[in-house]
């Protein structure tokens, strides 16, 4: 077909203009297709290293799973002996296994350090010796008896241990020293250490004397394995099931399917930010190749093309983009994919993995691209093929007025975005059921949110017209310009140094060790330094280029330093030029939009979550000292203990979770402390009664929303049934208002606790240090005790808070980077626009160059009329992600989020990053703008 | 003027009966053409002048379906325009329409064969191969029909430009300006091609100029002065064309 030859011709032609919108396209799709091919590689080399790890095991014994409390159901190990004993059973192993949660033995080094994994966790279990099922011995041999144990080759690596070798280990039960018996090497690790020792002596280290946690069976030869898990069947206690291999494969594939899938779902929710960018680039390019060939549609019109065939010809181009976009985004996928498990495997004991590239993947990603690609490329054909065969003779300059109609649906679009925001902010809806999926109210909110968005921001970009060209207009004032950036850059050196954290830490970090003082290089203050630097950096250089911009204007337009020119009279060309095409300027400012306004959204959430903690935390914790430990897990009740003989402490109370049963299905969590103690080192804000009931025995504190919603109050007395299924009648003592240190609606003494559960592990333990007492020594007398235990970290209340406000921190950090990649497709998009303005406005640069103007002013022109439209695009996105924030903070619970606060430093940071993006954009659009030849320029007709 | 047709001296390759153009309204009404009436005989050269604004490009454009009337009618063989739709209008365009434009307007990315033959490419029509060399034969362009436009002079592109009009051997062809952006010597070699086309190929042309050496090429010539036809001219001369238009001016 002539549409498709001539698209094609077209496309060849137009190849440099394409460029950058290709490379729009190819970051979509390469993020969607990155995290398919992740994915996938992922799930194959577990799944296939999980059919390798029970190639021998036909059939597995284990746990049943439990309902309700813990460590009630049991196999004892006389199990073992009994199956055996069966005709059908040819082999059967038991096993000891932890669960993640159960402190791991931690060996510690020379200095008395404990040597841990970055991130993963120690992983213990009992090992019989036999290679297969994913290890093979490759030092000494397997571990005998409660004084030798066997290590993976990783921690081996990291011990400096070889076979023979003895270390202290911190165990549940404190300092041990074992033997190293062997050395094992894992096909996969995913960095974790393994601590392996023989099954007898695991039943007792983890003291499970008498049971197993599971049992593999081979079946005797002769039998089938339906036969012999019919009759272990048979054999098998209550609380045992059986499964065969298939579901015991299964069942381990399923958990690291449940990661692998968030991994996925995650990195898709970003994918699509991206993809939803570039669409807007997409169509940018395509409304301005069809400005850009008025006179060729309409000479096409005249001689006999149909308006079919012009929208025909226009898609196909924008399919044929799609298309080369989407196959170099599946290779970009791949890279990205390839670049992720480099990481994780430099991490450590990372399997090495094939890339895992399935058809779906390239189905979706090609899938992806065209259909953004058609969907942006729509409007712009549809406009062509309206374009007037008269346009041959006389092409139709588009007019520069707005068309209402455009506004109207953009201000339509923002409103309805709002009402589906404000539905979420209400909370009204709840569960419902779309399309047959049920979805939680928190899914429906976020998709109201979700939705909300996408139509603010196509509103946003429809409806900016109106205001776009006033507000540049304003905007590229040298005076507002210059004045805004020495503002605002001397505003952001001076919130660094006040409320903002100064300088950051030395590299080097003196510590002292056994008396001596040595320094440590330190990574994390690495990376506080490469932030400092990198903030100063931006508003020391904006602080500069607005003086320069304000003197420049002072003198007249003389052009030297970085500003130079925006004062002069390029710049005021720069700012008539970004005023008078108001659709091209928000169309482009849109792009930078969208991502500034989801960073903004973070940072204010992430803001307000972590002023929101500081006040709570501040208010509820008044302990000097907290107990914890690092894996969220638990930890022996020696330690606590072991304090109770420490000089300097007045009180200290331990802290332990559980269920609790209040009804058939009604499951709730509890938490237990010491009475007498407790509510000294947190304060709960008991509005009603008193903590003495709990003290005095079987009272129970109540967080206000469940008594009220349970209608209970001080006195009432509610049958609670624990986990060892027996229950007791506890009477409300108190009702408390702060949930946010426990966590628990329901609070009770250790003493009624543990006459249900013998489980005696602490979650934490609080202390306060006595009036008086030398904080500093106690503190170090609390860490001799609290160092011996395994994983365990003792702060002081500063550093509690510190930390989980570190965490609120990496977690935007994380969430930030991701985005980084939307707002770089937005970048590229930025420089995409400028180019095709610049090659669009030829003529007129010709004219500008052929009455004097020089190529540097050409170049000031283009750079800051980038610089304006960033501008314009930041203040909008930070604008709508305030918008956003103030709204995501107001629709989740108080007791998470109570305050909203706005993050002053990064929304200055964002608005100067993009003025300097402005300036960066520029480079290339004023580098093919300045060296346009003048007299080829001016000819150059329509 | 009578609503009936004009009983016709020669067949007409095109007419228009009445044509009224109007632009705007109220105040900042303008009328393009007033009453109109016109025909354009088969087989041979027609020229419109008139000074600017007379309304001699919109009779033009109007005629050839690029723009429509707003009373009147205008007929391209019996077909009335103003009954046909858009598509039917395009589809009129393509198979009996031929144009060449002021600023030759060719595809930069297709060669010269591929724009000679794009009007019966687009409509999916194979071109006749024994009237396409005849056409090419006569640009003297044979040797360069691989060339991109751009690889081609002016002169060279507008004859290309012509042969385009030409090869879908339409039943009127229509040029607006077609020597305008040449110099004199290509632009006589441009009118000598389509006075071939006239008079070897037995086609039809209607062209606007304002220059009386190209309107001295034609077999007849319409003066048009505030959207009506005041006076024509058959066999001109470039010097009676020239005094016709001063006592125009008058």
């Amino acid at each position: 077909m002539t549409v498709i030859k001539l698209a094609l011709r077209g496309i060849r032609a137009s190849i440099g203009r394409l460029i950058l919108t290709t490379i729009a396209i190819l970051a979509g799709v390469g993020f969607v297709s990155g995290a398919f091919i992740l994915a996938d590689s992922l799930e194959s080399t577990f799944g296939s290293i999980f059919e390798e790890a029970s190639a021998s095991v036909d059939a597995r014994v284990g746990v049943a799973e439990l309902e309700f409390g813990e460590d009630v159901r049991t196999i004892p190990d006389t199990l073992v002996d009994e199956l055996l004993a069966l005709p059908e059973v040819g082999e059967a192993r038991p096993d000891i296994t932890i669960e993640e949660s159960f402190t791991p033995f931690v060996a510690l080094d020379e200095n008395g350090e404990e040597v841990v994994p970055q991130g993963p966790p120690i992983i213990t279990f009992s090992w019989d010796g036999g290679d297969g099922g994913g290890l093979t011995l490759i030092e000494g041999s397997p571990s005998m008896g409660l004084e030798q144990t066997v290590i993976d080759s990783g921690y081996a690596t990291a011990l400096g241990a070889s076979a023979g070798d003895v270390f202290t280990f911190n165990t549940p039960d404190g300092q041990r020293d074992f033997e190293i018996a062997g050395i094992v090497e894992f096909e996969v690790t995913g960095g974790a250490y393994f601590v392996l020792f023989d099954f007898e002596s695991a039943q007792t280290l983890y003291d499970k004397e008498g049971v197993v946690d599971g049992i593999s069976l081979s079946r005797a030869s002769g039998v089938t394995t339906e036969d012999m898990i019919a009759a272990v069947a048979e054999a098998i206690p209550e609380d045992a099931e059986v499964i065969d291999q298939a579901a015991l494969i299964e069942e381990q594939t399923a958990q690291f399917e449940q990661v692998i899938s968030i991994l996925r779902n995650v990195l898709l929710v970003f994918a699509a930010i991206a993809v939803f960018v570039s669409l807007f680039i997409i169509y940018n390019t395509f409304a301005i190749l069809v400005a850009q060939r008025l006179q060729q549609i309409g000479m096409l019109r005249a001689i006999g093309a149909t308006r079919r065939q012009v929208r025909i010809w226009v898609l196909v181009e924008a399919v044929l983009v799609g298309v080369i976009g989407s196959i170099l985004g599946i290779f970009a996928g791949g890279g990205v994919a390839f670049l992720i498990k480099q990481a994780f495997q430099a991490s450590g004991g990372f399997p090495e993995t094939d890339t895992v590239l399935l058809a779906r993947t390239i189905y979706v990603a090609v899938a992806v691209g065209v259909i953004a690609t058609i969907v942006s490329a729509l409007i712009p054909a549809i406009r062509a093929s309206r374009v007037s065969p008269m346009s041959a003779i006389r092409p139709e300059r588009k007019s520069v007025s707005i068309a209402s109609g455009r506004v109207i649906v953009g201000a339509v679009m923002l409103a309805a975005g709002a009402v589906l925001m404000g539905l979420g902010l209400a909370g009204k809806t709840g569960a419902t059921t779309i399309a047959g999926v049920d979805l939680s109210t928190g899914v429906v909110i976020g998709l109201e949110f979700g939705l909300g968005a996408v139509l603010m921001f196509i509103g946003v970009f429809l409806f900016s017209v109106l205001f776009a060209g006033p507000v540049v207009d304003v905007i590229g004032k040298p005076q507002v310009l210059g004045g805004a950036m020495l503002a605002l850059g001397l505003a952001m050196i001076t919130i660094i140094f006040t409320v903002g954290d100064g300088f950051p830490d030395s590299l080097f970090q003196t510590d002292i060790e056994e008396g001596v003082e040595v320094s440590n290089f330190s990574i994390g203050a690495l990376f506080g330094w490469f932030g400092f630097v990198l903030k100063m950096g931006v508003a020391l250089l904006s602080a500069i280029v607005g003086a320069s911009i304000l003197t420049s204007k002072l003198r007249g337009g003389s052009r030297s330093g970085i500003g130079g020119g925006a004062g002069s009279v390029e710049g005021h060309l720069a700012r008539r030029n970004a005023a008078r095409s108001p659709v091209r300027t928000a169309a482009t400012a849109t792009v930078l939009t969208i991502g500034i306004a989801l960073v903004s959204t973070v940072s204010v959430v992430g803001e307000s979550l972590k002023a929101s903690f500081a006040s709570t935390l501040d208010r509820s914790i008044q302990a000097d000292l907290f107990i914890y430990d690092e894996a969220g897990g638990e930890f022996s009740s020696d330690l606590a203990n072991q304090m109770e003989s420490v000089d300097g402490l007045s009180s200290i109370s331990r802290f332990r979770f559980n269920e609790i049963r209040l009804g058939e299905d009604d499951v709730q969590d509890i938490a237990a402390f010491n009475a007498e103690t407790g509510t000294e080192l947190i304060d709960f804000g008991i509005t009603d009664g008193s903590v003495d009931g709990v003290a005095a025995g079987n009272g129970v504190l109540v967080f206000q929303d469940e008594a009220t919603e349970r209608g209970l109050s001080v006195g009432d007395t509610v049958s609670v049934e624990f986990p060892d299924l027996e229950s007791e009648d506890l009477v409300v003592s108190g009702i408390f208002e702060d949930n946010s240190v426990l966590n628990s609606p329901w609070v009770i003494d250790l003493a009624v606790y543990e006459r249900h559960i013998e489980f005696t592990d602490d979650a934490f333990v609080g202390a306060s240090i006595a009036d008086g007492a030398d904080p500093a020594a106690v503190k170090a007398d609390v860490l001799a005790i609290t160092d011996t235990f395994a994983s365990v970290t003792t702060q002081d209340n500063q550093e509690f808070i510190d930390s989980q406000e570190g965490q609120v921190d990496s977690l935007i950090s994380l969430i930030n980077y991701l985005l980084g990649f939307a707002l770089f497709v937005a970048f590229i998009g930025v420089i995409n626009t400028i180019v095709l303005s610049v090659v669009e406005r030829t003529q007129e640069i010709g004219l500008l160059r052929a009455v004097g103007t020089t190529q540097q002013q050409i170049r000031g022109m283009v750079r800051w009329e980038a610089v304006i439209i960033c501008l314009f695009g930041a203040l909008l996105g930070i604008a709508l992600g305030v918008l956003f924030g103030w709204a995501a903070v107001s629709a989740i619970p108080d007791d998470v989020i109570s305050d909203i606060a706005i993050p002053y430093e990064s929304v200055i940071f964002t608005i100067l990053v993009a003025a300097l993006a402005g300036v960066a954009a520029a480079v290339i659009p004023a580098y093919i703008a300045a060296k346009r030849n003048v007299l080829e320029a001016i000819a150059t007709a329509s | 003027m009578t609503n009936a047709p004009a009983p016709l001296a020669v067949e007409a390759a095109a007419h228009s009966i009445g044509a009224q153009k109007v632009y705007g309204s109220g105040d900042t009404e303008v009328h393009a053409l007033r009453d109109v009436t016109v025909q354009f005989p088969k087989g041979k050269f027609t020229s419109i002048m008139g000074p600017s604004g007379s309304g001699k490009s919109t009779l033009m454009q109007c005629m050839a379906g690029l723009d429509r009337l707003t009373g009147g009618e205008a007929y391209v063989g019996d077909a009335a325009l103003s009954s046909l739709s858009d598509k039917q209008l395009t589809q009129l365009r393509r198979d009996k329409i031929g144009f060449i434009f002021q600023a030759y307007n060719l595809i930069p990315t297709l060669n010269a064969e591929e724009n000679i033959t794009l009007p019966m490419s687009l409509a999916g029509s194979k071109p006749d191969q024994e009237w396409l060399q005849q056409v090419v034969t006569a640009t003297g362009l044979a040797d360069r029909m691989g060339h991109r436009p751009n690889e081609l002079s002016g002169g060279q592109q507008q004859r290309v430009a012509v042969a385009r009009a030409l090869a879908s051997r339409p039943d009127i062809i229509f040029g607006d300006e077609p020597t305008g952006n040449l110099d004199s010597k290509t632009g006589a070699e441009i009118l000598d091609f389509m006075r071939t086309a006239v008079d070897s190929l037995g086609q039809t042309i209607v062209m606007v100029t304002h220059d009386p050496v190209s309107a001295s090429y034609s077999d007849k010539v319409l003066f048009l002065a505030d959207g009506q036809i005041v006076d024509e001219m058959a066999n001109p001369t470039t010097d009676a064309v020239y005094d016709k238009i001063r006592s125009l001016g008058d």
